[in-house]
């Protein structure tokens, strides 16, 4: 345990030189190298920074990009559930008023149809009515019922409006018309007479007259004069009835 | 002993010449290390950036405006000493932190150093006036205080691994081949511990120079 100068001196220069080596050889190019490092890393953490702040920035862009989007579809949804409805409102009245009218036409029809089938039946009605009438009649049809109804009928001439004789007048100006009296029995002679007496009476001038038999008649008569007939036959009774029961009057 | 069974190159003393060894040994590392430095670095150069980062480290955490400068003297203080101490495992060679000659050399750079940073930093004037502070009274204490603490340097280095040494010498004497792993290893370990302290004491007081007149500066500043 001796201090040596030289020793001394030496280690002093020594540790000077090795602070010279290690600072140039170690601490500065391994110091430099983590330094370029340390600046590479933080560029690329800034760059990643920067890339983070863009992307979230693009992220905020798109977001409220995509909440405009919904906006804007919500809009034109509400916007098209609108115009669907009015549209089906439209269709709706539209296909309203076809099915009104078609229903109007069908209850038009049906009404019609009902009254076609009403009319026929009451015309196959008053067919029968006439057919069994006339089967009735037909057993009391008798010469006596068709001189009661030749009074009747002379009643009837006797009565006669002047409107209507007027008419049977202008019927009888034509010379070439002739009376035709058409019975159902044999008419005796005192009633062609009086026949022939009231529509002379009626015309005002002589005419001539032409007696006829038809049994169809049943009983009664059937007067013609040219345009101008008068009945007053069961036969033609009948029809009229069921003319008159068919058409309401 | 060391110098018992050391070799001598003339005047040239065996912890010169091993000194000059550790320091060939470390031009060669790094220099073939520091060649060709890359920004992805392989094993060697990771451990490389890892001792050069914890000493950065150490000395930032004591004094953290002025690593960059004091780095140098204290992290060659760390390596050197811990090279210089674990030479002694090597059969055949004694550590030069064994002789008293290299650790006083050590301690007075260390002195040398805490007034060069000092001065450096805050001005010969300034520097000097900390010792009348806070009673020019204080002063012999101060020159007391610098005094017994590079001594202290000196002789804790010296001491610790002078008897460490003695110590193996006589374990393996008495035990022969039993002791020598543990032996080893309690090397190792109050080789790395040995140059911590010193280094750290060193920085310590190279901060404690510095740092003494920093709050002072500061206010005048402020």
């Amino acid at each position: 345990m001796q201090l040596d100068w030289l020793t001394f001196v030496l280690e002093i220069i020594n540790f000077l030189i090795l602070i010279w080596i290690l600072q140039h050889f170690l601490y500065k190019p391994v110091l430099q190298t983590i330094a370029r490092r340390k600046a590479v890393i933080e560029k690329k953490l800034a760059d990643a920074n920067t890339r983070q702040a863009d992307a979230e920035a693009l992220e905020r862009k798109y977001r409220e990009r995509l909440s405009e989007w919904e906006r804007e579809k919500e809009k034109l949804r509400v916007q098209a559930i609108q115009e669907i409805e009015v549209d089906r409102a439209r269709r709706m009245a539209t296909l309203q008023q076809t099915l009104d009218e078609e229903s109007e036409k069908r209850r038009a029809m049906e009404e019609r149809r009902r009254e076609e089938i009403r009319n026929r039946l009451k015309e196959e009605a008053a067919t029968h009515g006439v057919r069994f009438t006339a089967r009735l009649l037909a057993r009391v049809a008798t010469p006596a019922l068709e001189a009661r109804l030749a009074e009747m009928m002379l009643e009837d001439l006797a009565a006669l409006p002047p409107d209507r004789s007027q008419a049977v007048r202008a019927a009888a100006q034509n010379a070439a018309q002739e009376l035709k009296v058409t019975s159902a029995f044999p008419l005796s002679q005192p009633q062609r007479q009086a026949i022939i007496h009231a529509v002379r009476e009626i015309i005002k001038k002589d005419i001539a007259a032409e007696f006829g038999e038809d049994r169809e008649l049943m009983a009664g008569l059937r007067i013609s004069l040219g345009p101008w007939v008068l009945h007053a036959n069961l036969l033609d009774e009948l029809k009229f009835f069921a003319s008159a029961e068919c058409h309401g009057a | 002993m060391p110098d018992a069974h050391g070799f001598q190159l003339g005047p040239i003393s065996e912890t010169v010449i091993t000194t000059w060894g550790i320091m060939a040994a470390l031009f060669i590392v790094c220099r073939l290390s520091t060649r060709r430095l890359r920004m992805d670095p392989g094993p060697w150069q990771v451990a490389l950036e890892g001792i050069v980062s914890t000493i950065e480290d150490a000395i930032a955490a004591v004094l953290p405006d002025r690593a960059t400068q004091v780095m140098p003297f204290v992290g060659t203080l760390w390596i050197f000493i811990v090279l210089a101490n674990l030479v002694g495992i090597v059969p055949g060679l004694s550590g030069p932190t064994g002789d008293l000659s290299l650790t006083t050399a050590l301690a007075i750079l260390v002195f040398l150093s805490v007034h060069w940073f000092g001065i450096r930093i805050h001005g010969l004037r300034s520097y000097l006036r900390h010792y009348l502070e806070p009673n020019p009274i204080v002063l012999p204490f101060h020159v007391i205080s610098e005094i017994s603490r590079t001594v202290a340097l000196a002789v804790r280095l010296f001491g610790n691994i002078f008897s460490l040494e003695m110590a193996a010498l006589l374990v393996l004497l008495v035990a022969g081949f039993l002791a020598p792993i543990p032996v080893l290893l309690l090397h190792i370990v109050e080789a790395l511990v040995q140059a911590y302290i010193f280094g750290m004491l060193a920085l310590i007081y190279i901060a404690g120079g510095i740092q003494s007149l920093e709050p002072k500066a500061t206010r005048e500043k402020e």
